[in-house]
């Protein structure tokens, strides 16, 4: 298997694939971990369409087909991922990266702790040194698909993060791919009321807040992501 | 000989229990060697489970059953 290209002869670089073809990309890469193909791994991408993606199991819930209509109805089609979580919209505004590590069972670094601060911590010290202040791992309660290490920018979130773990072929080591979802643009309004009307859509009653949530634009309103994106990755690469 | 399938005990810390999110296998289905049966998530994790060696399948846990590490969620009768 070939493993995704995510550096050439300039370095790391944004890929801009569709939501289906993003999402390939981390299987892809995550793959190459568990051939034995390569022990370290990077992506990033965002997407030129946009769609509501969550876990495969929502399909389960009562109401799914009605709410998958309804949301294609207003633009945002509905799409699985392999990583684990509640709905998150994915668009232009998100920049994605993935991070896949080949783990020795049994040591310090096979742990879903380990692998959250592994993807987290470069992230925040990269935000810090662009100069954004109050940056941490946390929850950020009233967030959709919140966890305990969302990447937080004055308790808001910025970066929600999941991951995937899959035994390598023929060993006891596990490939673990991490990611990260980062909003670059667009409001939190905006992608907080896709959410929530598929919340709607499906009768469940919980609703998120914008408030809990934040833009890098609105933090770095000059920065070109793209042109800062090779920090982040080199930090990564570790 | 009857063989369990556990989740995993070494691969989170603490005590976090976890969800079974899919069986990707019928319960009493003919599962081999290093087969995908199941998928467990916690924390946003999901993690894949295999079959520990080849036979037959019991599942012992449903989906969206809450488990912790060290659970039994099915057999494998060789």
């Amino acid at each position: 298997m070939t493993i995704p290209p995510t550096a050439d002869d300039t370095g790391w670089r944004l890929q801009r694939p569709t939501i289906d073809a993003g999402l390939a990309l981390e299987e892809a890469l995550l793959e190459s971990i568990c051939q034995g193909e390569s022990r370290f791994g990077l992506v990033a991408w965002s997407p030129t369409d946009r769609a509501l993606v969550m876990p495969r199991r929502h399909e389960r819930v009562a109401g799914f087909p009605e709410a998958r209509r309804a949301l294609s109805e207003r633009g945002w089609p509905i799409r699985f991922r392999a990583t684990g979580g509640t709905p998150v919209p994915q668009s232009p505004a998100v920049v994605n990266v993935a991070l896949a590590l080949r783990c020795q069972v049994g040591s310090s670094a096979a742990h879903l702790e380990w692998g959250y601060h592994r993807l987290g911590d470069p992230w925040c010290a990269w935000l810090a040194a662009l100069g954004v202040r109050d940056v941490d791992l946390g929850s950020a309660p009233g967030a959709y698909c919140d966890g305990r290490f969302n990447v937080r920018i004055g308790g808001r979130k910025l970066v929600g993060t999941a991951q995937r773990w899959r035994r390598v072929r023929g060993s006891r080591d596990m490939a673990m791919l991490a990611h990260g979802a980062m909003q670059v643009g667009d409001t939190p309004e905006a992608l907080v009321a896709v959410v929530n009307a598929y919340q709607a859509a499906i009768g469940d009653p919980q609703r998120f807040a914008a408030g809990s949530h934040v833009a890098l634009s609105q933090e770095l309103p000059d920065l070109d992501p793209e042109a800062a994106l090779p920090g982040l990755l080199e930090r990564l690469v570790g | 000989m009857t063989t369990d399938i556990r989740v995993p005990e070494d691969l989170w810390e603490g005590d976090t229990e976890g969800v079974i999110t899919a069986w990707l296998v019928d319960d009493g289905a003919e599962v081999a060697q290093g087969d995908l049966v199941a998928e467990v998530m916690v924390e946003k994790a999901q993690y894949e489970i295999e079959a520990p060696i080849s036979g037959r399948l019991g599942i012992a846990k449903p989906e969206d059953e809450v488990v912790a590490k060290g659970t039994v969620i099915a057999t494998v009768d060789a």
